[in-house]
């Protein structure tokens, strides 16, 4: 009786504990994703909205616009996270050689973008793609081309810089996880197949990439994640165009809420769509990369 | 055709020389052990022999070919090492045959050889298992037949031992005896365990601070160390110094009662000296005698060591011929043949 009533109050003390925490997760985490759940099945502009069930989810098959963000992300997506995370992985290869030198600055230089400030970044990208920018300037001077690339206006090149601008961003954030991996790596693995005759391309492919796989698999978790809410390069470069061309789902997502007649229980259909999409992929990749013994 | 011949041989990091000048030589077929305390520079010589570290002068030459600037994969050596170093995501048969992979030899060969190494290690059960499902003796053989697969002249043996437990190196040792018997190849060991030392080679290279100490085979060392160092290194229990000054006719003992023990005059009468006597020599007995008492007594079953002074001596370790009733607190008379003795200079050299 008494040992009953003990372990009562020692619920009771700890659902008190933990209390704080949950009422401030369940109000700013688990009250809007079950909010935006419930408004996906709303339609309506402005704050008069009704329920309209799986009226938007019959609007995105209708919404060119929806369709071009989606294939936009998607190739965004395809090219660019494989670019990054080969890019990140060949250079912490390189910059894991105890014998380069400058090796710490050249670590430093490439980590640096993903810590430099979005704004500043993005004016800096917008100002040299520009049509009279650096980059143009130099094409011509060395006379690679003979007119002037309309970088921000074509709507492949716009989609070239955006991709250029997040890899620059984000190469040296995946490499900083790479080099952590592979320092962790007992070093006469790799002296055991020097001496074995393993030239270094096999000990790369056959021995690091494998052993790296976790890391792999999560930054490709991560990248993918990140590439599908893929917003403020965009926004502050291409503003998603020239005519939609660089439009993303979550750029969609904000015109569709703040710059349009706000539409919320649609913007939060495609916000889903996003989820279902981070779901399904970051599902594939676990399968993919699963061990098989 | 495979020893190896190491000239004047040194190694610097910087400006710190870890090798000082070796010359060795090692032959076909021979099982050298490399011994000495921790930073004497044995790894960095078997390393340096491997060509995992350069040589910074002097000249190592593997069979006749001077090998001072060729890649380690071609040295015709294999190494070991002491973590092992599998490859974690292969299996026990993809780690053994992944160098010859690279070697060009064709798949059924690559089969046969790793088939072969197995039967050799006792490794057949455990060819599809990853290394992480293995325990360390069998990660150990698993790592010895990455080895063997490649037929190498010299195999490199980096303290293999020292990650398994006691029964275990037990275990290993004499299978390494064994494998040696078997391979017929040369075989360049690293320890810091002089019993492995003792046990496994046929010729034992002591190094203490870059330099060789002494070279030969495990007796030798034994029973005719050069100087302190080695003799103190090599033996276990460790061997008894005690302050001597020589007079005629033999040593006096000035802490030990004055004793004089009879010995070669090795050196001018007067001159302070070191004598050195091995426990095991107490448990014959014999014509010289100290006086001492016991202050320990340790009881290992088969032999009975007595930890004793005479007065306000050093302590000494002696072999008791299994004097099970000996009790701390006695006095005991530590006899011994004067034959025995072993006198070192004050530079610590031996005087013969």
């Amino acid at each position: 009786m008494a040992q009953a009533r003990l372990g009562r109050s020692e619920q009771i003390n700890g659902w008190l504990f933990v209390m704080p925490a949950l009422v401030l997760l369940g109000m700013f985490m688990i009250y809007p994703i079950l909010w935006s759940l419930w408004m996906s099945f709303q339609t309506g502009r402005g704050m008069n909205f009704s329920f309209g069930g799986i009226a938007n989810i019959v609007r995105l098959t209708q919404d060119p616009v929806f369709q071009r963000a989606l294939t936009n992300t998607f190739i965004f997506l395809i090219v660019q996270v494989p670019i990054m995370l080969v890019l990140a992985l060949l250079f912490a290869a390189a910059l894991n050689d105890s014998k380069l030198w400058g090796r710490s600055f050249f670590r430093t230089a490439i980590f640096l973008p993903c810590v430099t400030s979005l704004v500043a970044y993005s004016i800096l990208f917008k100002s040299m793609f520009a049509n009279d920018g650096v980059i143009n300037d130099f094409l011509l001077a060395v006379g690679l081309i003979a007119t002037p690339i309309p970088w921000l206006a074509d709507p492949f090149w716009a989609k070239v810089v955006v991709i250029l601008a997040i890899t620059w961003r984000w190469t040296g954030y995946n490499m900083i996880f790479y080099l952590a991996a592979m320092q962790n790596i007992d070093r006469s693995i790799y002296e055991a197949a020097r001496i074995d005759g393993v030239p270094a391309w096999a000990r790369f492919w056959h021995l690091t990439v494998p052993m790296l796989k976790p890391v792999i698999l999560f930054t490709s978790v991560i990248s993918t994640i990140g590439t599908l809410q893929l917003f403020d390069e965009v926004n502050t470069i291409t503003a998603g165009g020239p005519s939609d061309s660089t439009l993303t789902l979550s750029l969609y997502i904000y015109n569709l809420t703040f710059k349009f007649m706000p539409s919320f229980g649609y913007a939060s259909t495609v916000s889903y769509v996003i989820v279902v999409l981070v779901g399904i992929l970051s599902f594939i990749q676990f399968v993919v990369a699963r061990d098989r013994r | 055709m495979s020893g190896l011949r190491l000239r004047g041989v040194t190694k610097s990091f910087g400006s710190v020389k870890v090798i000082k000048g070796v010359d060795l030589d090692v032959a076909d077929k021979e099982f050298v052990v490399f011994v000495g305390p921790s930073g004497c520079g044995k790894s960095t010589l078997l390393r340096m022999i491997a060509g995992l570290e350069s040589v910074t002068a002097g000249e190592l030459h593997i069979g006749d070919k001077l090998m001072n600037d060729v890649d380690p994969s071609r040295r015709g050596i294999a190494m070991v090492f002491q973590s092992y170093a599998l490859y974690p995501h292969m299996t026990v048969r993809e780690n053994m045959g992944f160098a010859l992979r690279f070697a060009g030899v064709a798949k059924p060969e690559i089969q046969r050889q790793v088939q072969e190494a197995a039967r050799i290690l006792e490794l057949e059960p455990l060819l599809d298992r990853l290394p992480r499902a293995l325990s360390g003796g069998q990660r150990q053989r698993v790592a010895i037949g990455r080895a063997i697969v490649r037929h190498p002249e010299v195999f490199l043996f980096d303290e293999p031992l020292s990650n398994l437990d006691a029964e275990l190196r037990v275990h290993m040792r004499i299978e390494l005896a064994r494998l040696h018997k078997e391979l017929k190849t040369t075989i360049i060991y690293v320890t810091h365990d002089q019993v492995e030392a003792m046990t496994l080679a046929d010729k034992i290279v002591v190094l203490r601070d870059g330099i060789i100490e002494q070279v030969g085979t495990p007796l030798q060392l034994y029973d005719d160390p050069d100087n302190l160092f080695v003799a103190g290194f090599i033996g276990s229990p460790k061997m008894n110094f005690l302050k001597g000054v020589i007079v005629e006719g033999g040593v006096r003992l000035p802490g030990h009662g004055d004793v004089v023990v009879p010995a070669r005059e090795v050196a001018a009468a007067g001159t302070p000296v070191t004598v050195g006597l091995r426990p095991e020599h107490f448990a014959q007995g014999g014509p010289a005698m100290i006086g001492v008492r016991v202050e320990l007594v340790e009881h290992l079953g088969g032999e009975t060591y007595a930890y004793a002074r005479h007065g306000q001596s050093e302590l000494m370790t002696l072999a008791t011929n299994n004097a099970r009733d000996l009790a701390a607190g006695d006095t005991y008379e530590a006899r011994f043949d004067p034959a025995e003795l072993l006198v070192f200079g004050a530079d610590g050299k031996r005087l013969r």
